[in-house]
């Protein structure tokens, strides 16, 4: 997460709200949630009146049962009906984001605005420069046609006095795939054909409209039910969570309920072997590049819209499924949590059918560890657990850094790290089929920062960062090749 | 002069509702003021279980004022007050 904003403390805070019900049994009392949240008297902050506010509510803890907030159909169905569906089993559909269209309404139709700086003077260059016939003078100002206009620009440049501004889509211009889009409804859609569940949108949002579907109330019932146990593989990222180490962390997930926990740092140690292995065959036989596999974003980037890259794509699982694929001999009936920062890796767990069973943010378990009343630094820190090397996993450069470590020593390691998928990067990958100047390992990871900036962290990057450091004590050189 | 104590809570529910933030307060901190501080982390005072009374989190206490809401530029105007009154002298 890049800064922890308003936007995700209200979606914490509904989550543990949420977690709270499911932990006492109330949860027939879900419906209330946004009626105490927004009281009809009070100073609840909402930008219109308390009514709205609890729709948008509404909207908000269907995603957070799991659902897409597109698929309602009954406006009158009560939370509580949701959650039961939810709970015995019903299909709701496939699809990591959704979007709360009630929230989403902040964004401008058009991107080009005349500002009051506009003189409406009598040369008219926007008007005359317009492609569309989108503007026109209105009470001595020019005004665009928000229907007609295309977005181009050219009324901008054309303005002597600066006074048509830019307001971006932040949604939009986030989405480094344009699967992100205003429908005819004036809301947002995301396509799921083009989306890569990388989340960025999700950040980017100033309204918080977009929100992960969730899977914590299905975790929460097979944790109160106990008809299997379960399983926490948490994600190398977690030394970037807590003022905390490892030992606390995992001793709090068992109060919480899981029967026991293992380190995904383990499966990386696996992946960057077996990766470093690929590598040093796929070279000898005359492959020149070859990229990491193990952030799921980057993955479905390739394989929906990057087809010459797909074969460059190592074909070593992840530390997830590496993990979880021993968690399954470990503990044959157990169920599979994978917690981690990513959004993505739901997607990717649906790939293995059946090897995880559910998917959950380090920012769940951050609020059911509220619900619970747990604090993380009062747990007993049995030190001695030596984080392992491959926990640099989680950090930009640091899968490079540890297929490195499984090279013969000496060998020759080229490689590129590519830090975010922003716009600039994807028109890199893309040309990386063809580009002669870039050889050997590209190490690619969807969030800026690598996983300890994913969307589902619990901290920001500044901080995941340095307690990351703090948490992993590795000397320098060895985080980035 | 005495050094102005910052206690910031650790609790998770503060840590996870917007008080990590404060994991890199120190370096934030404009230089005449790092000097006067002392930053302390502190376990869950229980403010957090009477937000009524004391409002919302993440909550630190700079000398004996508690500040709800915390941020980073609350904390810097709270020391600054301090540093003019002369309480902390
Ligand atoms: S690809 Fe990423 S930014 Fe685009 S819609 Fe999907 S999650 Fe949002
Ligand atoms: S967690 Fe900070 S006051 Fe309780």
């Amino acid at each position: 997460m890049a800064q922890t904003n308003n936007a995700t403390l209200l979606r914490r805070d509904l989550l543990t709200r949420l977690c709270r019900l499911m932990l006492e049994d109330n949860l027939e009392n879900i419906d209330r949630i946004p009626v105490e949240m927004m009281p009809r008297t009070g100073k609840a902050a909402s930008r219109c009146c308390p009514y709205k506010g609890r729709a948008i509510l509404r909207y908000r803890i269907m995603a957070l049962l799991g659902y897409n907030v597109a698929d309602e159909t009954d406006e009158l169905e009560s939370l509580y009906n949701y959650a039961l569906r939810a709970l015995s089993g019903f299909d709701k559909g496939y699809g990591v984001l959704t979007v709360v269209d009630e929230a989403c309404d902040g964004c401008v139709k058009s991107n080009y605005t005349v500002s009051n700086l506009c003189r409406g003077c009598l040369a008219s260059h926007c008007m005359v420069s317009c492609p569309k016939g989108a503007i026109r003078m209105v009470d001595g100002k020019a005004h665009i046609d928000e229907y007609l206009c295309i977005g181009c620009g050219k009324c901008q440049q054309a303005c002597p006095y600066h006074a048509i501004i830019y307001v971006p889509i932040p949604c939009e211009e986030s989405c480094p795939v344009g699967a992100i889009k205003r429908g005819p409804d004036g809301k947002e859609h995301i396509d799921p054909e083009k989306c890569i569940h990388c989340g960025r949108c999700m950040t980017a949002c100033p309204f918080g409209a977009i929100m992960y579907r969730s899977q914590i109330i299905h975790v929460l019932y097979e944790i109160k039910n106990q008809a299997r146990p379960l399983v926490a593989l948490v994600a190398p990222a977690i030394a970037g969570q807590f003022r905390a180490g490892f030992s606390q962390v995992r001793s709090a997930l068992l109060k919480i309920g899981f029967s026991a926990v293992e380190q995904v740092a383990e499966g990386a140690a696996q992946t960057a072997r077996n990766e470093a292995e690929e590598w040093i065959h796929k070279n000898a036989d005359g492959q020149p590049v070859m990229t990491t596999s193990c952030c799921p974003a980057y993955v479905s980037l390739a394989e929906k819209h990057l087809p010459n890259l797909r074969p460059l794509v190592s074909d070593t699982p992840s530390p997830m499924v590496y993990s979880a694929m021993k968690a399954r001999e470990k503990y044959p009936e157990a169920g599979i949590v994978f917690v981690g920062p990513c959004v993505a890796k739901q997607a990717e767990a649906r790939k293995h059918g059946g090897l995880i069973d559910y998917v959950m943010t380090f920012e769940e378990l951050g609020a059911l560890l509220i619900a619970r009343g747990i604090d993380v630094v009062n747990e007993p820190d049995s030190s001695g657990e030596i984080p392992l090397p491959e926990t640099r996993f989680a950090m930009s450069g640091g899968v490079a850094a540890s297929v490195q470590t499984y090279l013969p020593e000496g060998a020759e390691f080229p490689h590129v790290v590519v830090d975010g998928l922003n716009r600039k990067n994807v028109a890199l990958l893309k040309t990386l089929p063809k580009n002669k100047n870039i050889k050997g390992l590209v190490e690619v990871m969807a969030c800026e920062g690598g996983c300890l900036a994913g969307p589902g962290a619990l901290t920001s990057t500044e901080t995941a960062q340095k307690l990351f450091k703090e948490n992993v004590p590795l000397p320098e050189k060895q985080w980035a090749p | 002069m005495n050094k102005i104590t910052v206690e910031i809570c650790y609790g998770t529910l503060c840590f996870v509702m917007g008080g990590e933030v404060f994991e890199t307060l120190q370096e934030h901190l404009p230089e005449e003021i790092k000097q006067v501080v002392t930053l302390k982390g502190m376990v869950c005072p229980g403010y957090c279980h009477q937000q009524e009374k004391y409002g919302k989190p993440p909550f630190v206490k700079v000398q004996d004022r508690l500040i709800c809401e915390a941020n980073p530029q609350k904390i810097i105007a709270c020391i600054t007050n301090l540093m003019k009154d002369g309480s902390n002298q």
